[in-house]
């Protein structure tokens, strides 16, 4: 009788103990689910950023949405593809060509973000304010066109060129090593752009240009040369976004950039369009708010989220989160 | 020191200056009053290639410059401080003084131009990390002829400096005016509405009317002008 009890005893308390261990992994796995889908949040947010960037400093300094600035991106990515490619025939390193291969991208890019300036924008400088973005509009569709003629319709495979680092293994259930790469990198261009446009001459003219564009002249600013930089760093921050995110998902086609570029917009205007801080948390809380609607809820819905989260925005905030506190004096 | 020689410019289709013709010596103060509308701003937006006149000539110390641009033309030494003041809001003071040094880079001269104006105007000192959006009108008047000032100027246009300012503020802006003429020897053109006091400070005096030159006298004879006193002075 005594023994039975004892043994009844311990079972209980067996069942207590891996209740217990049952619980804690329960609390250990909804942790580490979150924090997954924190990182991956935090990284799609990267990308939209890079992004993100050259549509906010465009219409900082033009006002106008630039609504082929999507397409930069998506030429980023196929300049790379094809670098990658022909480096990969010489037998390169894997860095090596995701360096030079980045480069490219980003000449190319800017390239275009240049030409495309002075060829739709800059003569309609003085239109009424929808006639550059039609222009804009027309770009995007061009672009597109051009890629899918010059290329294919298909998907088509991008090498896998960002560094796996042996110290992540254990962590990998949490994140993987392109998604540290990502926001690594993420992070170094944001300070060197915040070094660039706080402390540099050709920064503070980048401002003034942007908060009276006049006056800018009238102190002996190039106007034009400055909104021609502009599309020149909005693109190449866009050519290195496509470059990790084209690596990172594994395949690309000339219709990336609409997508990236419609949700960049989006991560833009509810940051505060023309503020680049802005920008930046807009783009890393639209990336958390589509990956836990993914986790948590339904794949299907993430750009629901995404979407619904603007339009509350716009109703109880419209300049966005960061949006232009007006201080001017008149 | 600068020729304006007949000069027409429009606004679309709009005539807004109908053959303007003005000289300016060195080392002058010349002073451009009108009324409302008369073309004065656009006088000397066409000066600065803002606005680049259709027709006439305007030459800068022999050199014409009615066909450059606006950068241009700053780098020969005119510079302007416009209606409005126009600081750049989100800029701090001493950014908005550096952006007014934009083309030069004798960085030992800057320097030493920057301690020139804070020492002109003490009140920019003390608000030296502030935006310049948060100051008042009469500070912001006072970083906008520093801002220029900076660019070290042959020729400083000055566009309605009293606008909206307290008359105390005023009598201390045309004090520093005529301080900058008379030490720094630099050669000023200021248009005002306030026709009592540009003409105190001025040598000679040109009078607009809906875009033309009606008048060129001194400035001692323009005060005493029976017409101009009747328009312009309200006496």
């Amino acid at each position: 009788m005594t023994s039975s009890f004892f043994a009844e005893k311990e079972i209980y308390n067996g069942l207590l103990l891996s209740r217990t261990i049952i619980l804690q992994e329960l609390i250990n796995f909804l942790m580490d689910y979150f924090l997954e889908l924190l990182l991956g949040g935090l990284t799609k947010g990267s990308i939209y950023a890079l992004i993100a960037l050259g549509y906010t400093m465009v219409y900082g300094i033009i006002e106008l949405i630039n609504f082929a600035h999507g397409e930069i991106y998506m030429i980023g990515a196929f300049t790379a593809l094809i670098a990658a490619s022909i480096l990969n025939m010489l037998g390169l390193g894997q860095i090596t060509i995701l360096i030079l291969a980045s480069i490219l991208a980003i000449i190319y890019s800017s390239a275009y973000g240049f030409t495309m300036e002075k060829i739709a924008y800059k003569p309609l400088r003085h239109s009424p304010r929808l006639s550059p973005l039609i222009s804009a509009i027309g770009m995007s569709i061009f672009f597109q066109n051009y890629v899918l003629l010059a290329q294919t319709s298909d998907f088509l495979p991008f090498p896998s060129l960002l560094p796996e680092f042996e110290f992540l293994q254990p962590y990998r259930h949490i994140i993987r090593s392109p998604e540290i790469f990502i926001l690594f990198t993420t992070v170094v261009v944001m300070v060197l752009l915040t070094v660039l446009i706080k402390f540099t001459k050709v920064g503070k003219a980048m401002r003034a240009t942007a908060q009276d564009r006049k006056m800018a002249m009238l102190v002996g600013v190039d106007v034009n040369k400055i909104i021609s930089m502009t599309f020149v760093i909005g693109s190449s921050t866009a050519a290195i976004g496509g470059v990790l995110i084209a690596s990172f998902i594994g395949q690309i086609n000339f219709y990336i950039g609409f997508i990236a570029g419609i949700k960049a917009f989006t991560a833009a205007v509810l940051g505060g369009i023309g503020s680049i801080p802005g920008a930046v948390v807009g783009s890393l809380i639209l990336g958390c708010t589509e990956s836990f609607a993914t986790g948590y809820v339904l794949s299907d819905y993430e750009d629901v989220f995404a979407f619904g989260l603007l339009v509350l925005i716009l109703i109880f905030r419209p300049a966005g989160i960061l949006g232009k506190s007006s201080s001017e004096k008149v | 020191m600068l020729k304006v020689n007949n000069i027409q410019t429009y606004y679309g289709n709009i005539q807004a200056l109908k053959g303007i013709t003005l000289d300016i010596g060195e080392g002058e103060i010349i002073t451009l009053i009108g009324a409302n509308g008369a073309g004065k701003t656009t006088t000397l937006m066409s000066i600065c290639g803002v606005v680049p006149p259709k027709q006439g000539e305007i030459f800068f110390r022999g050199t014409p410059i009615h066909n450059m641009t606006t950068e241009k033309i700053v780098a020969l030494g005119i510079c302007q401080v416009p209606e409005g003041r126009h600081i750049f809001p989100g800029l701090t003071v001493k950014e908005n003084l550096e952006m007014g040094a934009y083309l030069r880079t004798d960085h030992h001269g800057i320097k030493t131009d920057l301690e020139y104006v804070l020492d002109l105007f003490p009140i920019l000192a003390q608000r030296r990390h502030q935006q310049g959006g948060t100051l008042s009108g009469g500070e912001q008047q006072m970083l906008a002829i520093s801002r220029a000032l900076m660019a070290k100027p042959r020729l400083l246009l000055l566009d309605e400096p009293s606008l909206g300012l307290a008359p105390l503020i005023i009598q201390q802006i045309f004090e520093i005016i005529r301080k900058i003429n008379s030490e720094q020897k630099t050669t000023i053109f200021l248009v005002e509405q306030n026709a009592n006091l540009a003409l105190k400070v001025a040598h000679r005096g040109y009078v607009m009317e809906n875009g033309t030159i009606t008048l060129a006298d001194s400035a001692a004879n323009l005060l005493d002008n029976e017409d101009v006193k009747k328009a312009y002075l309200g006496l």
